[in-house]
């Protein structure tokens, strides 16, 4: 009650949140820490991988936001990923996973990676053989789950380190939750241009993006224009072999999309600037001033949230 | 017996039977029955929420598509929970639930994929609707910059170019196939008046055109997702989700009804079997306490005998401890009597002795030569010097003055010996008299003291039987005790041991008398003979009254000896290794000393 109390003082001594179609972060949910712990060491453990060669923090690096730099990131077989990885910050928050939103939750998401030949390219009764004979790990498992060692449990321990991945506290959240003066002009005009001009209308709610799906080249055939197409662009078609859903994929989150570098999931946009170009193209079928650009992706910088109490 | 039994089975099938209608009438049914039914309305009520922010995305009321996503993961949550409550579908209903529920996941999993496709396109319609406006004034602007020649010359085109703007809006609103082929024509102008405008107004043209291009191709689509997603029959598959949950209750609560019926005529019957059991042990309690009653009064009659009884025996002991004394101080005047008789011996034979001298005295000697004097008083000079009988006679005076010197010194040791065997047998007598008739009485003792008086008691016996004494005395206090009870013992203890030692003949015979303290609290008086033992079956005897083994015992001493230890809070005991190899009895009473110590 008192803290209710006290954070409702604290809220009056600013200002109301502001109603838009992006909403804060919210606070991670309240979680076992034995589940997160572990999860934690298995999301850096290389041996979920069949060889050995890469954990999920081989892609998913924390520090260079929980995204690749590279384009296409090395699978354990040494092929490249067909497509560029997603961040895993704010994984959670998303309706769906991966590009085509072919996994419903995170858990499922975790599966597949492990076992994908073109990823980790392991077999999950390998890794509860592998996890199985590691006494620290047996211990680790026993705490967290009554029945110890198990897929479903790494499944669970995983996506449960992974809810706690958030990034909370972006300059864009703190002028959500009322505190105006944190934006400069020019990126509150940003943000602005970027419902004005209707990338708002994917790119909203709590992600900014991730839940929902839409065409690659609304506008204009896109693939045409880049001049040709893969097995992966097919998208979401690939998962429900609906035509209307050829060249269809989720909507990615923009939350640190400042330092998640390339973008789109062919990586065709190394800056911001390009993401930009392409998308007012494609998707919205405009034509903006320069300043008005230079504008959004001002205002896209303001989304970059922190992560262990420091900015990404 | 057999009527018990009866009756022990009809209860335990009353019970068996009740147990499991109530079991049966509280099934968990009820119970997942309210909480399907408050499951399904929430579904629905989500439901509804989901349709109702469909159509707010649809007249762009809300722009944040979370609100489109949240009541599909919370109806699926709330589907796998009421699924895990319902169970595996069984029951007469089976096949219709399978169907209903197959059908409404069907239905909510086509609805997502319905509302993922309208998403998508809503999103694009709604930015080409909110441009259009953007667009017109765009071109407007454009014009405005033209001079007011080309203006008038140009504005039918600009009308155009208003024209769509406005049927496109009308399309949106009112979807229908003339209007589209309305709509469809004033693209085609559009593009005719592309060709007459200068190229500057090509971009933006174009760029009107795709977006009117696209709003004619997406709104028929939205407009067919959202009749699809409203068509969908997810709130009436619901109702029939409920319709057969009530079903199933109602069907419960009949079979419930029937088993309640059951129940209240198991009841009453379990109440009928209870009223009768009642009566029967009211009966039962009254006979009970009738029986109780005699018993009572019979135990009380019961424990006035045993009063009586207890008097009369109390009576018989004291009776018994009296004679038991007597006994023993018959055993004392026996020995007493004995030893005295004893020396009763030497004083006849002292007796007739002095007489024997006395009668044999030669004095008879002194008479003679005094008759020869007498008969020769006028001569005796003459007599005593020329007589030949006269010449003897001084002689004959000397040897009878030694004579009887001799004998008075032989009747003189007689009678010291007679004086001497008075003086024992008033000793004797002395000591039983000290003894004799003191009751009870504690008083201090010289154990020692004690044991050599016993001794003295039975020292003639002892003195013929030349049994060897050994005394085996450890240094003892005075102690407080009752003294004649005490010699009574040792006095029987030792006499039995002269008596177990007569039979043994041919060897020495030895009496070991011990007198011992135990552990600072027990004095123990031990008699040990070598003589002819305690058979086993004897053993057990011992002490019990009349016991004896002697043709001329009254079975007296042991008893009497027992009870007089025990009355001293001591206790006697006997041990042998059997016959011939002697017997020890030993007796132990707490040591009570004058400093008053345990």
């Amino acid at each position: 009650m008192l803290v209710i109390c006290l954070m409702l003082a604290a809220g009056g001594a600013r200002s109301q949140p502001l109603d838009e179609p992006l909403t804060p972060l919210p606070l991670p949910p309240v979680q076992d820490p034995a589940k997160v712990e572990l999860g934690r060491k298995l999301f850096n453990d290389v041996r979920l991988s069949v060889n050995a060669s890469v954990s999920c923090a081989s892609c998913h690096r924390l520090a260079t936001g929980g995204a690749d730099d590279r384009p296409f990131s090395m699978t354990a077989s040494g092929q490249l990923e067909p497509v560029n990885t997603p961040s895993v910050f704010n994984a959670s928050l998303n309706a769906k996973q991966f590009w085509d939103g072919r996994a419903d939750t995170l858990e499922q998401q975790i599966e597949a990676v492990v076992q994908s030949p073109r990823e980790m390219g392991n077999d999950w009764r390998a890794v509860i053989v592998t996890l199985g004979n590691d006494s620290v790990y047996q211990a680790d498992f026993k705490a967290a789950y009554a029945d110890g060692v198990s897929a479903a449990n790494a499944q669970n321990a995983l996506a449960s380190y992974e809810r706690t991945l958030l990034t909370p506290d972006s300059r864009f959240d703190q002028y959500l939750r009322g505190d105006t003066s944190i934006l400069t002009t020019d990126e509150k005009y940003g943000y602005q241009r970027f419902k004005e001009y209707g990338c708002v209308a994917c790119h909203q709610g709590v992600n900014i993006g991730g839940n929902m799906f839409q065409k690659f080249g609304v506008m204009g055939d896109y693939f045409a224009a880049r001049g040709y197409v893969t097995e992966a662009d097919l998208g979401r078609y690939r998962v429900t072999g609906d035509e209307d859903d050829r060249y269809v994929f989720k909507v990615p989150s923009l939350r640190n999309v400042a330092v998640t570098a390339p973008y789109f999931h062919d990586a065709s946009a190394a800056t911001l600037a390009d993401a930009v170009d392409v998308m007012f193209k494609y998707q919205l079928g405009r034509l903006p001033s320069e300043e008005d650009k230079r504008l959004i992706v001002l205002f896209l910088k303001t989304l970059t949230g922190q992560w262990q109490g420091k900015p990404l | 017996m057999v009527s018990q039994l009866v009756l022990a089975g009809l209860a335990l099938a009353l019970l068996l039977g009740l147990t499991y209608l109530y079991a049966r009438s509280q099934t968990e049914k009820s119970e997942s029955y309210t909480q399907s039914k408050d499951l399904v309305r929430q579904i629905k009520q989500l439901n509804a929420q989901w349709e109702l922010e469909i159509l707010k995305s649809r007249i762009a009321l809300t722009h944040d598509y979370d609100r489109l996503v949240s009541p599909l993961t919370e109806i699926q949550r709330l589907w796998r929970q009421l699924s895990a409550v319902l169970g595996k579908p069984q029951g007469l209903n089976a096949q219709r639930w399978q169907v209903d529920r197959d059908g409404l996941v069907e239905s909510i999993n086509e609805k997502a994929r319905l509302v993922e496709q309208f998403k998508s396109r809503n999103a694009v319609l709604r930015n080409s609707l909110t441009f259009l406006a953007t667009a017109e004034d765009d071109i407007h602007k454009q014009f405005a910059q033209l001079n007011p020649d080309e203006q008038l010359r140009l504005q039918n085109i600009a009308t155009d170019t208003y024209d769509v703007l406005l049927s496109c809006l009308e399309f949106s609103q009112t979807t229908s196939d003339s209007k589209a082929a309305e709509l469809l024509l004033g693209l085609n102008q559009l593009g005719i008046n592309q060709t007459v405008l200068p190229a500057s107004f090509g971009p933006a043209l174009e760029n009107l055109s795709r977006h009117v291009s696209l709003i004619l191709r997406e709104q028929p689509k939205v407009n067919d997702l959202l009749a699809r997603i409203t068509a969908l029959p997810v709130a009436e598959q619901l109702d029939q989700i409920n319709a057969l949950l009530d079903q199933d209750q109602q069907r419960a609560e009949t079979v419930d009804q029937h088993y309640h019926t059951y129940l209240q005529v198991f009841s009453i019957i379990a109440l009928g079997l209870l009223v009768f059991l009642g009566k029967r042990l009211l009966h039962s309690y009254q006979v009970i306490n009738r029986v109780n009653e005699d018993l009572q009064a019979s135990n009380e009659g019961l424990e006035h005998r045993v009063e009586a009884r207890t008097r009369e025996l109390k009576d018989t002991q004291a009776e018994l401890l009296d004679a038991a004394r007597q006994s023993g101080m018959a055993e004392i005047a026996t020995n007493v009597l004995h030893n005295v008789g004893n020396i009763l011996n030497s004083v006849n034979v002292s007796a007739e002795m002095v007489t024997r001298q006395v009668r044999n005295s030669k004095s008879a000697g002194l008479e003679k030569a005094m008759h020869l004097m007498n008969a020769h008083t006028e001569d005796l000079g003459h007599f005593l010097s020329n007589d030949a009988k006269g010449q003897m006679l001084p002689g004959y005076l000397n040897q009878l003055v030694e004579a009887l010197a001799t004998e008075r010194q032989v009747i003189v040791e007689e009678l010291r010996h007679l004086s001497a065997s008075v003086d024992h047998i008033k000793e004797i007598v002395a000591t039983q008299q000290s003894y004799a008739g003191v009751a009870n009485l504690v008083e201090p003792v010289q154990v020692v003291d004690l044991m050599e008086d016993a001794l003295r008691i039975n020292s003639g016996a002892l003195n013929r039987q030349q049994v060897d004494i050994r005394r085996e005395f450890g240094n003892v206090p005075e102690i407080i005790a009752d003294k004649h009870r005490l010699l009574l013992i040792m006095v029987n203890l030792i006499s039995n041991a002269r008596f177990a030692m007569t039979g043994t003949s041919d060897k020495v015979r030895a009496l070991t008398l011990g007198i011992r303290i135990v552990d600072q609290a027990l004095l123990q008086i031990t008699v040990k003979d070598d003589g002819e033992g305690i058979t086993r079956e004897n053993m057990a005897r011992l002490f019990t009254h009349g016991f004896t083994t002697r043709k001329e015992g009254h079975g007296f001493g042991l008893h009497s000896c027992a009870l007089a230890a025990v009355e001293m809070k001591g206790r006697l005991t006997a041990h042998s290794d059997g016959t011939g190899q002697g017997a020890t009895f030993t007796l132990e009473i707490p040591l009570i000393t004058e400093a008053g110590d345990a």
